[in-house]
């Protein structure tokens, strides 16, 4: 039985490209992963949000109703209601002067448990030092 | 030897990323290694059968195919991304596969080494 | 960690790279990112150069845009992709593309 631990870094912007929706896309697609796998062999993503990367985090984007789209939120709701762990770099949040408020923090609308977590750069760089493969979009 | 897998989400011909993880594909094979090569996003266009070279043009498709002819090299699809750009199965490379992103993250399971290429 | 870090652009490196931490940062410069190694603005170098005592260029991608090795900063190490597989497997734990 064996984990492997892949931390999704996220410092795209969203929407011009789709770096930031396939980081994602493909986090949550851990929860299906095990059809591959031996049994009890697993991996653990870590998504983490950095740079102007924390800026998918925002609220009230209404991708759906202007382009027919997923938003960022949805995904990242999606992600929270099935446990994954987040991290919104602190120091980013703080330099485009955030408050917490303004980011999705959670999933409870839907049902979600989970919290992300704002989080400082250095704890997010400590993550990344004890995954297996880093994969930065 | 070891694992590499590459994922790459670039676009085929509009960004040479693309043509680096192939040549970096090929100098690895060629050092023992194998390749387990993701394509998602734009890169998916790699997956797609019938592509014309032209000197102006990078031209991917003979080095794909010379690579799966090692035996050590794989290279898969994400199946939502070519179908969101009209590329049906019917219309995939021959020894190319189609699967959900869960198979990237399968890969990187098992490789020594993951170089995660963002789309350009 | 061993990180070794595929700079692959010429804009918009410096704020991640500047923030990665590890036990050894190797800088690899590939694609646009070999204009790092070779050009200058205003007669100055990248500041790039400053991040790590292990740098290196991919010879081809320096070649395809007009630079030779005798252009590049003499703390710059030029290597094939053979040479980079290397680096992947045996220097480096970890590999990021930025």
């Amino acid at each position: 039985m064996a984990t492997t631990k892949l931390a999704f870094i996220v410092k795209s912007l969203p929407y011009k490209t789709e770096a930031s929706r396939l980081a994602l896309t493909h986090a949550i697609a851990s929860q299906t992963v095990e059809i591959y796998l031996e049994d009890g062999d697993l991996v653990e993503p870590l998504l983490a949000f950095v740079g102007d990367g924390v800026l998918n985090c925002l609220r009230n984007q209404k991708a759906m109703q202007h382009y027919g789209i997923t938003s960022l939120e949805q995904h990242l709701k999606n992600a929270l209601l099935l446990d994954l762990r987040v991290l919104i770099c602190k120091e980013d949040v703080e330099r485009f002067g955030l408050s917490e408020d303004a980011l999705i923090m959670d999933a409870e609308d839907i049902g979600g448990e989970t919290r992300a977590s704002i989080a400082p750069f250095n704890e997010i760089m400590k993550e990344m030092d004890s995954s297996d493969h880093l994969l930065f979009f | 030897m070891a694992k590499l897998t590459i994922g790459v989400f670039s676009s085929l011909v509009g960004s040479l990323s693309l043509d680096f993880a192939v040549k970096l594909s090929e100098a690895a094979i060629k050092k023992g290694h194998s390749v387990d090569f993701w394509l998602s996003g734009n890169a998916t266009m790699l997956s797609k059968k019938g592509q014309r070279s032209f000197k102006d043009y990078s031209a991917l498709q003979r080095s794909i195919q010379d690579l799966l002819t090692t035996g050590k090299f794989q290279i898969t699809a994400c199946e939502a991304c070519a179908e969101a750009r009209g590329f049906h199965k019917e219309d995939t490379l021959e020894g190319c596969k189609r699967h959900s992103m869960d198979w990237y993250l399968a890969s990187c399971f098992s490789a020594e080494r993951v170089l995660h290429i963002g789309g350009d | 960690m061993k990180l070794g870090v595929l700079v692959s652009d010429f804009r918009n490196v410096d704020d991640t790279l500047s923030r990665l931490r590890a036990d050894k940062l190797g800088v690899i410069l590939v694609s646009n990112g070999v204009y790092h190694a070779a050009a200058t603005q205003n007669g100055k170098k990248s500041s790039i150069l400053e991040k790590s005592p292990h740098l290196y260029v991919l010879s081809e991608d320096l070649q395809s845009r007009g630079f030779s090795e005798k252009e590049i900063d003499n703390r710059v190490k030029s290597i094939t992709y053979s040479d980079l597989v290397d680096l992947i497997f045996t220097e480096y734990e970890k590999i990021i593309w930025i």
